[in-house]
């Protein structure tokens, strides 16, 4: 009973510096070769640089358009080709084997084609993100809606709705929360999509960075632009989460 | 107010689960159809609300589709509204206005005994509250005729006395018809002036029609003090043994 669960986060701070402290004294003691393990004061300094200079910001840019405008496009054609699946039999019929397909294999494979079809510019990034999100949103939203509760289509029905009703009343609250679920997922995959895309093939990007990083044998860079993309999948997915909480204020 | 005549129904297209089932209900009535599973009671008061359709027979009112109400037997409150917004949807896919729905609903969850309650989501009410919500829903819309389908059996027996008894009084003052289907025996004595008996299916067919001279206004404990009660209970128990035993000579 000794433990105040207020203190869990000063704690777990407290081990985190012991263990950068513990870190920083074997790389400056010579236990570890910087070459492969650069001290956390050298991964510090490598990412004062990066925003020191400026340097960073054309390439966050970068990442984060080609991310977000996946993240946006498979979300909207994911939903709506969920939504005409589930709806028209022949729709899914013509689409369903294909997103079983495209669902079955890494999708990430698909990198290099992009780029032969869509350039080594944002283009290529875009259709790798929008791809991983929209097959993860089409069979979210397929799915959803077949799965539908019917007692709840039936009491609006004896209630006296109609069509209208029973789309604004059931299934598009439904969906919206089946949406909402999968959405920190989605932010993950968009993020995959655009660093991988660049990885393969950019002029710029924080992929296009860690490549370069990989290719001059600069271990500080790479792990500041972990750091990086780590960070602003964190911020995003706490900006999802709230959105999902004010959204979803009916799960409790 | 009802009359079914002749009505058949089924399940598929072939064999149907109640057969040529006829009955009368008038304004004001509370009838209760009881029977073994199977029987067809549920398909009979899906029929009537226009939720299934007949294979063969004709069911006539003088009420409306909108002047019926219909409780179902899992309480299917939409998740993501309030219970005030759950009780005005009705009102509101009628074409009231949002206001005027609103205070109709605070209006019919006070009723129900559920001042305060009209902000909670429906996972934040315990299984009573909700069964009274979706009550206050249906009975919102001031219904002539209502449909109930075992709309308590999921509740413990005290809150199931309870929110019955407050139906009663509802149904008593509003001056309501019902037609209720149950496995209760003593539920359907207690509440009805008139029980229908319903054969075992497939094929069922309604075999007896008792009428139950307790008088109203009632209350559903001391209803099954009333001298016509036990000599009733005793008869619905000894022909429903017989149709669950023909039900199994059946099987």
């Amino acid at each position: 009973m000794s433990r105040a669960p207020g203190r869990v986060w000063l704690r777990q701070l407290a081990s985190l510096v012991a263990f950068l402290a513990l870190w920083e004294g074997a790389s400056r003691g010579g236990l570890l070769n910087p070459l492969y393990i650069p001290a956390p004061s050298a991964v510090a300094a490598a990412l004062v640089e990066l925003f020191g200079s400026g340097a960073i910001w054309p390439h966050l840019a970068a990442t984060f358009s080609a991310a977000i405008g996946g993240l946006v496009l498979g979300l909207v054609v994911g939903t709506v080709l969920g939504i005409l699946a589930a709806l028209l039999p022949f729709v899914a019929e013509l689409i369903e084997p294909f997103m079983i397909l495209l669902n079955a294999v890494p999708r990430v494979v698909l990198a290099p084609l992009f780029v032969i079809w869509f350039g080594i510019d944002l283009g290529s990034k875009i259709a790798l993100a929008f791809i991983l999100v929209a097959v993860l949103i089409f069979f979210t939203v397929f799915t959803g809606i077949r799965q539908v509760d019917r007692r709840l289509v039936e009491r609006v029905v004896t209630l006296g709705g109609g069509r209208g009703a029973l789309l604004r009343e059931v299934y598009l609250p439904s969906l919206v929360a089946w949406i909402l679920g999968q959405l920190k997922v989605a932010v993950g995959f968009a993020f995959t999509g655009a660093v991988v895309g660049e990885f393969v093939a950019a002029s710029r990007g924080l992929g296009y960075l860690l490549s370069f990083a990989q290719s001059t044998y600069n271990a500080a860079l790479m792990l500041a632009l972990v750091l990086l993309i780590v960070a602003f999948v964190l911020l995003i997915f706490a900006l999802a989460g709230r959105l999902e909480r004010r959204l979803l204020r009916w799960r409790g | 107010m009802l009359r079914v005549q002749g009505l058949s129904l089924a399940y598929d297209e072939t064999t149907p689960v109640l057969e040529e089932a006829s009955l009368a209900i008038d304004a004001g009535r509370f009838v209760s159809l009881v029977g073994p599973s199977g029987s067809g009671k549920s398909s009979l008061l899906r029929a009537v609300m226009g939720l299934q359709q007949p294979m063969a027979g004709r069911i006539d009112s003088d009420v409306g589709a909108r002047e019926i109400g219909m409780l179902f037997q899992d309480d299917a409150l939409l998740p993501w509204r309030s219970a005030a917004d759950n009780v005005a949807l009705g009102l509101r896919l009628r074409g009231d206005s949002r206001r005027h729905a609103l205070a109709q609903a605070a209006e019919w969850l006070a009723r129900l005994g559920l001042t305060g309650l009209g902000d909670r989501y429906p996972r934040a009410l315990s299984g009573g509250q909700r069964k009274r919500v979706a009550l206050a829903q249906v009975l919102a819309l001031k219904p002539r005729l209502l449909l109930m389908d075992e709309p308590f059996a999921s509740l413990d027996a005290i809150t199931r006395a309870r929110v019955t008894q407050d139906l009663l009084a509802l149904v008593e003052s509003e001056h309501m018809t019902v037609l209720l289907v149950t496995h209760d025996l003593e539920e359907a004595l207690a509440l009805s002036d008139v029980i229908y008996l319903l054969s075992h299916g497939p094929r069922a067919r309604i075999s007896e029609r008792y009428d139950v001279p307790i008088p109203r206004p009632r209350d559903v404990v001391a209803a099954r003090t009333h001298p016509a009660f036990a000599p009733l209970l005793a008869a619905l128990w000894r022909d429903l043994s017989r149709e669950v035993a023909g039900d199994a000579a059946a099987a």
